[in-house]
This record gives C-alpha cells, sequence and structure tokens, in this order.
C-alpha cells in the first residue's frame, strides 16, 4: 500500500532500518570481540610492565617504562618446580612432540581417507562409523587404559634395551605422547579426509590406474597435491589441540625434563618464590600460545580455495 | 583371429547382473562403439575391458592373449574419460608425460613423444599450462594426447564428447575420426548418442539392459535392425514404426495400414520377406524410416518396389535441408522426410511414396525382424 502511495518515504524507512540493523550486529561484534581480546590485552600489557608498576598501578593501564625483561626471564631464568632455567626447555619438548604427532596423524588420516574412498572394501562404512566414534570418546576415560599400554610399551623397550642396547625411543615420554596423540587424532583426521576425498573425482584415481601408478603412487603424486586445502585444516586443528593439550600432558608427561610447555607453564605459576610474578607469568603464557597463533597466520595464507579447478569438467 | 575379442562376459553386482553375457569381436584398426540408452551397462563393459571393474564369468582377448586378470597398466590400453579426468597439480605436458614417467621411461624419450604428440593434436603452446587454464575443447585434445602418446594396444574413450557444446561435439568428432584414419589405432568407443555412433563406427554394438542388441556394422545395423529396440533407437528422426496387417493380394502378400475415417491403405508386397507369409492376417509392426517415405518426385527413381498412396497431412516441419511431414498411419504419427522444396500444406492429401524394399517388419509379440 505504502509503496503505492509513497514510494520515496518506502525507500527512506527502508534504509534507515537497515542502518540500525547493521549497527545492532556490528555493535554486538564489537562488544564480543571486546570481550575475547581483554583477557588478551592484559596478558600483554602486563608482560611488558616491571612489579613496580604491576603492584600499584591499573590493570588495564599501558606500561609506563616498558621492559622486555620479564620475557628474556620467562623463557630463559624462570623456576618450573626446582629447577631455574626458564621454560625454553619445555618450549623444545613441545615441538618436539607436536611436529610429529601432527603430521602422522595427518598423513594417516589422509591414508585412511584415500582407502575408505577410493579403495572401498566390504564393510568400509563399519570401519568410518567405529573410526568415528573415537572422536566422541571422552579422553578421561581412556587415561588409566592407555597407561597401562605405555606401561607395556616401556617394559617391552627395556627389554630391547637389555637385548639390542637401543631402545627405539619406546618407554621415552615424548615418543609415548606423540603415540597417544596420534591414536586420539586419527578419528578426526580420518573424518576430514574422507569427507574432502568423498567429493574428489574417482577418475583422476582410475586415469592414474590406467597410466600405471601404484596405490602409493596415486596417493603420492595425485591425492596429496590436491588436498592443499583440507590439509591445512587438519593441520592448524592438530596443532592447536596438540599444542594446548594439558590432560595427557601431566598424566603421561608431567614430571621432570620431559614436560610439554602447558604442563611446564602450570608449573611456572604455581611455584612460589616470595613475590608472584605477575609479568613472566604472562610473557611464558604468551610464548606458550605463540606457535598456534603463527600457524594460523602461516597457514592460513595456503588455505586457497578452487585448487580443484580444472580437474573434471568445468 | 579378431583383435578384440570378448566372449560370453558376465558382470554381476550380488544378484543384479549388468553385463548377461557380451560377445563381441573386432579387427585391428577398428573402431567399435557401444552404444546405447543410459544405464544399458555400456560403460561397464568398457571399464571392464581397462581392467577398472572386474568380471564375473567370460574372457577379454587382446591380440590373443587374455587380459582379464591383468591390472589397468599391464593392459597395454589408454583410455579417455568423460570427465577428461586431468590431474589439476600438473601441467599438460606433466599430464601426458605422467604414464611414461609411471612406467620409467627416460626423460629425454618422454620430451620427444610429448612433443610428437602437441604437433599432433596442435596443442604444442598449452604445454605448461594447468589444466584450469584450458578450455573444455583444450581439455578434450589433452585428455587424447595423454592416451595417443603412450601408443597403446587399445584405446577406450569414454563418452569423451558429451562435456562439450554442440558445435565443438561435430568438429571433435571430424577430429577423432581423422586421427583415427591417420593412426590406424583400434578404439573402442562409448555413446548414447546414434549420431556419434553412426558416423564414427567401423562396428557398432547397440546394447540394452546389459545385453548387446545387434551386433554390425553401421549400414548393416541401420538398414536391417534386428529387433524394434535397435530400431527405433538408430536413426534421427527414429524410424516410423506403424501398427499393421498383413494380408493376401493374389498369390503374394499385401500390407494393410489403417488410418483414422479414412480407407485403410493397402500396399502389395512383391519382395516380401519369406517368414512374413506365417503372418497372414495377423498383426504386424512395419518399419519405414522417414527417407524412405517421401513424395513422389524425391523418391529413389530406379526403385524397385516404390508403392505410392495419397495420405492425409497434418503438420509440416520446413528443416531447411528437408521438409517433414507427419501423417498418421495405424493410429501413430509416422514421418516423411519430403525435399526441401516440397510444395506442402497441413491438411491436405497429398501422394506419398513408399519405398517398399527398405521397409522391415516385426513382430509385434516378441519385437524380433520378421525375415
Amino acid at each position: 500500500m505504502s509503496a503505492v502511495t509513497s514510494p520515496a518515504r518506502q525507500a527512506s524507512s527502508g534504509v534507515s532500518a537497515r542502518t540500525i540493523n547493521r549497527i545492532v550486529i556490528y555493535g554486538l561484534l564489537a562488544l564480543f570481540a571486546l570481550f575475547y581480546l581483554m583477557p588478551l590485552f592484559v596478558m600483554l600489557v602486563t608482560s611488558f610492565k616491571t612489579m613496580d608498576e604491576i603492584q600499584n598501578g591499573n590493570m588495564l593501564a599501558l606500561p609506563q617504562s616498558p621492559t622486555i625483561a620479564p620475557w628474556f626471564k620467562a623463557w630463559g631464568e624462570t623456576c618450573v618446580g626446582l629447577t631455574c632455567a626458564g621454560i625454553k626447555g619445555y618450549f623444545w619438548n613441545s615441538i618436539k612432540m607436536v611436529v610429529p604427532a601432527v603430521l602422522i596423524s595427518t598423513l594417516l588420516g589422509a591414508l585412511n581417507g584415500y582407502v575408505l574412498t577410493k579403495w572401498r572394501f566390504r564393510g568400509h562404512t563399519l570401519v568410518f562409523a567405529m573410526m568415528l566414534f573415537a572422536c566422541f570418546i571422552p579422553f578421561q576415560s581412556v587415561l588409566l587404559p592407555m597407561a597401562t599400554i605405555l606401561g607395556s610399551i616401556g617394559r617391552f623397550g627395556a627389554s630391547l634395551q637389555n637385548a639390542t642396547g637401543f631402545n627405539f625411543g619406546l618407554g621415552n615420554s615424548t615418543v609415548n605422547l606423540v603415540f597417544v596423540h596420534v591414536v586420539y587424532g586419527l578419528g578426526f583426521t580420518t573424518l576430514f579426509f574422507r569427507n574432502y576425498y568423498e567429493a574428489f573425482p574417482t577418475e583422476l584415481v582410475k586415469a592414474a590406474q590406467v597410466d600405471g601408478a601404484s596405490f602409493f603412487q596415486i596417493f603420492r603424486r595425485i591425492m596429496l597435491p590436491n588436498s592443499m586445502p583440507i590439509f591445512v585444516v587438519t593441520v592448524i586443528y592438530q596443532f592447536t589441540n596438540i599444542w594446548n593439550d594439558f590432560l595427557f600432558a601431566s598424566a603421561y608427561a608431567g614430571t621432570g625434563d620431559v614436560m610439554p610447555m602447558t604442563v611446564a607453564l602450570n608449573n611456572v605459576v604455581n611455584t612460589s618464590t616470595g613475590v608472584v610474578e605477575y609479568n613472566v607469568n604472562m610473557a611464558a603464557a604468551m610464548i606458550a600460545a605463540l606457535p598456534t597463533l603463527i600457524v594460523y597466520v602461516v597457514a592460513g595464507r595456503y588455505f586457497v580455495r578452487g585448487l580443484m579447478a580444472g580437474a573434471v569438467k568445468g | 583371429m579378431a583383435f578384440l575379442e570378448i566372449d560370453g562376459l558376465k558382470k554381476r553386482f550380488g544378484n543384479v547382473e549388468i553385463l548377461k553375457g557380451i560377445d563381441v569381436e573386432l579387427e585391428k584398426g577398428g573402431f567399435l562403439v557401444l552404444v546405447g540408452p543410459s544405464g544399458c551397462g555400456k560403460s561397464t563393459l568398457l571399464n571392464t575391458i581397462a581392467g577398472l571393474e572386474t568380471i564375473t564369468e567370460g574372457q577379454i582377448r587382446v591380440d590373443g592373449r587374455a587380459i582379464n586378470d591383468l591390472h589397468p597398466s599391464k593392459r597395454d590400453i589408454a583410455m579417455v574419460f568423460q570427465s577428461y579426468a586431468l590431474y589439476p597439480n600438473m601441467t599438460v605436458a606433466g599430464n601426458i608425460a605422467f604414464g611414461m614417467e609411471m612406467r620409467g621411461v627416460p626423460a629425454a624419450e618422454r620430451q620427444a613423444a610429448i612433443d610428437k604428440v602437441a604437433k599432433i593434436l596442435q596443442i604444442g603452446h598449452l604445454l605448461n599450462r594447468k589444466p584450469s587454464q584450458l578450455s573444455g575443447g583444450q581439455r578434450q585434445r589433452v585428455a587424447m594426447g595423454r592416451a595417443l602418446v603412450r601408443d597403446p594396444k587399445l584405446f577406450l574413450f569414454d563418452e569423451p564428447l558429451s562435456n562439450l557444446d554442440a558445435k565443438l561435439r561435430v568438429d571433435m568428432r571430424i577430429e577423432i575420426k581423422r586421427l583415427h584414419a591417420t593412426t590406424g589405432t583400434t578404439i573402442v568407443y562409448v555413446t548414447h548418442d546414434q549420431i556419434e555412433a553412426m558416423t564414427l563406427a567401423t562396428k557398432i554394438a547397440v546394447m540394452r539392459d546389459g545385453e548387446v542388441q545387434q551386433f554390425g556394422t553401421p549400414a548393416e545395423v541401420y538398414n536391417n535392425p534386428t529387433n524394434v529396440f535397435v530400431a527405433d533407437f538408430m536413426g534421427s528422426p527414429a524410424m516410423n514404426l506403424i501398427p499393421a496387417k498383413i494380408g493376401a493380394n493374389g498369390s503374394g502378400l499385401s500390407v494393410v495400414l489403417d488410418r483414422e475415417a479414412r480407407q485403410p491403405i493397402t500396399l502389395s508386397l512383391p519382395g516380401a520377406p519369406t517368414g512374413l507369409a506365417a503372418f497372414k492376417d495377423k498383426p504386424v509392426i512395419f518399419g519405414v524410416r522417414p527417407e524412405a517415405l517421401t513424395d513422389p518426385e524425391g523418391a529413389e527413381r530406379n526403385g524397385s518396389e516404390i508403392a505410392t498412396a495419397d495420405c492425409h497431412i497434418e503438420v509440416v516441419e520446413p528443416a531447411g535441408s528437408d521438409t517433414f511431414a507427419v501423417t498418421n498411419l495405424g493410429g501413430k504419427g509416422v514421418v516423411a522426410r519430403l525435399r526441401a522444396d516440397a510444395r506442402i500444406q497441413p491438411g491436405t492429401s497429398t501422394p506419398l511414396a513408399f519405398n517398399l524394399s527398405k521397409a522391415v517388419f516385426f513382430d509385434p509379440a516378441t519385437e524380433k525382424r520378421i525375415l
């Protein structure tokens, strides 16, 4: 009705309604972003403040005399439990654990997805369903059984040590954690890759078969080079999960020199040497959080669409 | 002994029989087209030749050697897929050379083979591009190049033209025909397009429901269809299949075509097939192709069995090169193909010439040809 009688007014009221919508949406988004970023901001400014300033000043205020001394102290000098050599050792522990765990679980997930979609066998849906089940298991429930298994592996490693003089890494805490994270990451990585390869043109696999490529040649030369988007997604997901994991890390590598970063950070904060050095704690927490941020920034850039363009009719 | 021999090939998925005993053979340098409607098993048959599907029974031999238990790569075949299946991560040259690379051919030899094929297909300027940077026709050429470079015993084409637009399809069809003529390769080609089948093939196998309905040269399949399905499937516009009755005409036979509200047309059949005598006074299906039903001036002058009858024209379709007229015989619309300049009006009666030497008869019960 109004559109017929006064189209101009109709249009202007439409515009203003849209503006209000926009304001509400952006306002809410900004509010949530503020909530989300506030702790990060506090951590960041605190890590650059001196202890005097922290004790006397406002938590949200910018540092008056910025210093990077807390970062150096966190990296090289702060006490974790009884040893006071900073968190750098534990940082490398985490790297040594995360890189193999992410790569192995991602590659195995890709291989699983490849088999479950392109080399189907009788009962492949059942196998996939059971692998999916791994995504729903609460990890607390597997702590004890896994500890038993790791114990057996450790004893086997010890007897290998006696027999051959070398334990092949069995019983090593880092190797144990890699094993645990690979096993419990497989459900997710398989799910990601299977769903990606489900839509992957099977004719490419057939063409490669006719061309004489073997099972692994097809995987390496055809499937993997065309899996960049899902590869990046899986790596980001696995890296974040494994790096941030505290439960398995504290259960299977919770003491001594083998602790990963997350456990060490917890111990830094809990170690009391008189004053609580908030600036050092915050700097240590920032260092612990950096790798996941870097993975997002670096890997996200390779998250390009349209890699499959031109494979089949288009 | 033929070059490609398929003997009693059967393929079952569980209890469902997809291919019900296929017997086909092809001479060296031949061009076999498997044609049929969707779901007739023609692509499955091609995949079994390629080794991408296993077979349940029977044997496939190439050049005297049974290949049905060999891995696809050991069969010395090359295949062009419907979707081209180019590897998106490799350049055109990489795509073409991939098969040779997998077989461990030295790099210099590979390069020479790529150059040779690129010259034949005129894709030399595309060799460093990725498939995503090519047009449909170019992708088609690269897919053919990938097959051609291997110099295999047998080429398999799985509906290679179905993704191209109409004009490009005709161009590529000619290209494939020229390629076959110049290289003398042996080809098995799957299509659902009967025109592709007619134009390309030296042998056609018309398939339906996992069975070969007819196997023969294009002329045999077109002129002497063995059953109603083949007659209807091959040819465009399709053959007129008119319900009719066989009558006696003195010592000979005649065919009687009913018409709505008019006297039936009776055409005497001096050269009737011998089997037709058993159908006297019984219904048959009278098959006549549109080009065998034409205006008297356009009929073959030296045709021995031309019979003329007045027909009521319902619709006239000028198609440029020909004019199609639709009349009603035996309760069905019947298409006649006239000269482009035939003067004809819808709603009038016009004499049409039946070329009875080209006519065929089918048993309505079994749908088989009466010989």
